[in-house]
């Protein structure tokens, strides 16, 4: 039985091999096997499988074992991927420099004013801490420290301001530098400087809509939000100076990557620099430093892993042909490409009511990123001949935005909408179901960018085109 | 996000060794930390180094790229005894007592057997470097020791799964709510919890609301 069950294995297509083996890889990541292991395993398999019917066992053992153990350090030891530890760093040396505080100190003076004025003043300034992080997770729960009790204090709804903070958190993935933008840059293969560009106006867009939405939630029911007001024209210009470093730290940034001065990683560690030595100047102690140091590593060392890990299962794909054979399939569907592509979208929206962002991404976009380009009409179409009005790389940059946003989008969603968990974790008199309900309203606000985005991908595309000429 | 878990102890041997084991990881780790702020100065050096000096640091883009594999390997093992390492455990997380630490046993067996693979597989990749003297494009830096970093700290990490294996065993046979020395799931909230701690350095909640 054996012998003709290992005869069978030999005489399958690499497609079907490759089907197997994402089968598999589903089951153990199903099991709770560690996502970046379960990727690597299926991609040894997947290679041992492949050389085996090639070559017969023995040989075929040793060539998946070397080639499989090539992969973590080449694939790892990419200069650009360097742009990953350097702002996951910021975000916390930024966070111990107190610049966070003195961000939403700021916004607060100037825009309290308005009809919940304060929730507006989290919108502002998560969108401006996230100009200098790139996590949402982090964002939400340094903001629910510190605008959660100043809203109740001032009688905001509780819910209301839980939810404000719960959905700014997720302004971090699109507004650069952004941790996940970087990495699907990585794994599709595409620029890294265009992407992060890309994120910037649908993260404005994302904010605006956000603080539009705060105003009309707060002038149809005061009782949420009571604007505050009694701040003087000198309070407000005082409290600026605490924000520049962090305007310093945007500039910097904007002007190395957007004007060529230098690498998106220079301009990251110039930041990173800064905002070092504003901590220090503030007193942070070796400890704390200690502490940050330790907690980007372990952050980094997390995102490697699935990186290499699933590059390894990447290596086994090119082999088996799977992404080819999806693509054709996908292409070859009777029905216009954009009800494709949002079924496409759907699948992501179900997937991360699941799983984490960054997993859910590395773990499909090797197969799914292919088809996307294929629906498109490939990749050499132009603009003009292609079937969502986008050229092939304008397609990759725009779909890489939109999953984005559908990624995070799932932070704010039941059941394990992380940002939601957080906000309840780290405030006691907030149960999750108050989060779950307060941020109600955002989620069909992202609904709307969603849609947005996705009928208009000149709002992605514009920056990039302008920049760096990609039409 | 990676998370941290709660981890138990007693003074058991397996705990002892547990949290001796954890202290070499943590060093390990605030490597990868300190590399990661080398390559911020090193950066850092360049840029202005280019700009206002017009020398930019020689071989930069060979040190960086030889420097990867200490912030993307060393702290792995650490991140595993804290759980940090992404997974899903919304299955396995309704799952009680022997029946979860039989699961967590298979999947971290899997996980071990795909590591001592790599491990071969990378230590192969650094023998032929070694013999061949293969060095960096720009300025000639040998390329075996980068190399070298991805099977010892894959090693440091095979230890721990087998670390991890001996708690989920002795859970096995005990049977009991709990286990001594393995990241133990837990609930959105007390992950939350845990994040939020991450990023304030101190107990969550001592902001008084007045």
């Amino acid at each position: 039985m054996f012998v003709s069950l290992y005869e069978n294995m030999m005489n399958v297509t690499p497609v079907d091999m490759g089907l197997w083996i994402s089968g598999f890889m589903l089951v153990t990541v199903l099991i709770g096997v560690r996502v970046a292991f379960a990727a690597a395993i299926a991609g040894f398999l997947g290679l041992l499988w492949f050389f085996t019917a090639k070559l017969g066992f023995e040989k075929g053992f040793w060539v998946a074992v070397k080639m499989a153990g090539t992969v973590p350090h080449s694939k790892v030891s990419t200069s650009a991927l360097s742009l990953i530890p350097v702002f996951i760093l910021i975000g916390f040396l930024a966070y111990h420099a107190g610049l966070t505080r003195a961000l939403f100190e700021a916004a607060k003076r100037w825009v309290a004013w308005l009809p919940g004025g304060m929730a507006l003043a989290t919108v502002f300034s998560t969108a401006g801490f996230a100009a200098v992080s790139g996590a949402s997770v982090a964002t939400s729960a340094v903001f629910a420290r510190i605008a959660i009790p100043e809203m109740l204090r001032i009688g905001y709804d509780k819910r209301f301001a839980a939810g404000v903070v719960a959905a700014s958190g997720t302004l971090a993935s699109l507004i650069p530098p952004s941790a996940i933008l970087v990495i699907y840059a990585i794994i599709v293969e595409q620029d890294v400087g265009s992407l992060l560009m890309a994120g910037f106006l649908p993260g404005a867009v994302s904010a605006l809509i956000y603080a539009s939405l705060v105003i009309g939630l707060a002038m149809r029911n005061p009782k949420l939000g009571p604007p505050v007001g009694g701040f003087t024209w000198a309070e407000r210009f005082n409290v600026l100076p605490g924000t520049f470093p962090i305007f310093f730290v945007i500039g910097i940034i904007i002007f190395s990557v957007y004007g060529g001065w230098g690498t998106p990683t220079e301009a990251g560690a110039l930041g990173a620099f800064v905002i070092f030595c504003i901590a220090v100047y503030k007193g942070m102690k070796w400890s704390t430093f200690r502490d940050a140091l330790m907690e980007a590593s372990k952050l980094t060392v997390m995102i490697f892993s699935i990186i290499w890990g699933v590059l390894l299962y990447v290596r086994f794909l090119g082999f088996a042909d799977l992404p080819h054979a999806f693509s054709d399939w996908i292409a070859g569907i009777d029905q216009n490409p954009m009800i494709t592509l949002i079924f496409i979208l759907m699948g992501y929206a179900i997937l991360g009511m699941f799983m984490d962002a960054i997993g859910m991404l590395l773990l499909t976009l090797p197969v799914v990123f292919p088809a996307v380009i294929a629906l498109n009409g490939g990749p050499d179409v132009t603009a003009v001949d292609s079937a969502f009005g986008v050229s092939a790389v304008g397609c990759a940059i725009w779909f890489g935005i939109i999953v984005v946003k559908m990624a995070e989008f799932c932070l704010i969603t039941p059941p394990i909408g992380l940002n939601c968990f957080v906000v309840a974790g780290v405030r006691p008199e907030l149960s999750v179901q108050d989060v779950f309900r307060g941020v109600t309203p955002f989620f069909f606000a992202d609904m709307i960018t969603i849609g947005v985005l996705i009928a208009f991908p000149g709002i992605v595309l514009w920056l990039p085109g302008v920049i760096m000429g990609i039409v | 996000m990676s998370g941290s878990s709660t981890i138990l102890e007693d003074d058991s041997l397996l705990s002892r060794f547990d949290r001796y084991y954890f202290k070499f990881e943590s060093l390990l780790n605030l490597i990868g930390g300190l590399v990661i702020f080398i390559i911020v100065l090193l950066a850092v050096a360049n840029i202005l180094g280019r700009k206002l000096l017009g020398i930019p640091v020689s071989g930069y883009i060979d040190w960086t790229e030889q420097s990867m594999v200490f912030f993307a390997f060393c702290g792995i093992a650490y991140c595993q005894r804290l759980g940090g390492h992404i997974r899903m455990d919304i299955l396995v997380s309704k799952l009680r007592r022997r029946a979860l630490w039989s699961f967590e046993l298979v999947s971290t067996l899997i996980m071990l057997t795909i590591t001592v693979l790599l491990i071969m597989g990378s230590f192969d990749h650094f023998l032929r470097a070694w013999t061949f003297g293969d060095s960096s494009l720009d300025i000639d830096l040998p390329i075996w020791p980068a190399k070298l970093v991805v099977p010892v700290m894959l090693t440091v990490l095979a230890i721990r799964f087998c670390i991890n294996i001996w708690g989920y065993t002795r859970a096995i046979i005990e049977g009991g709510d709990t286990a001594i020395a393995v990241p133990l799931i837990e609930d959105a909230r007390t992950q939350a919890d845990n994040e939020a701690k991450t990023v304030s350095g101190a107990s969550v909640d001592n902001e008084e609301i007045k």
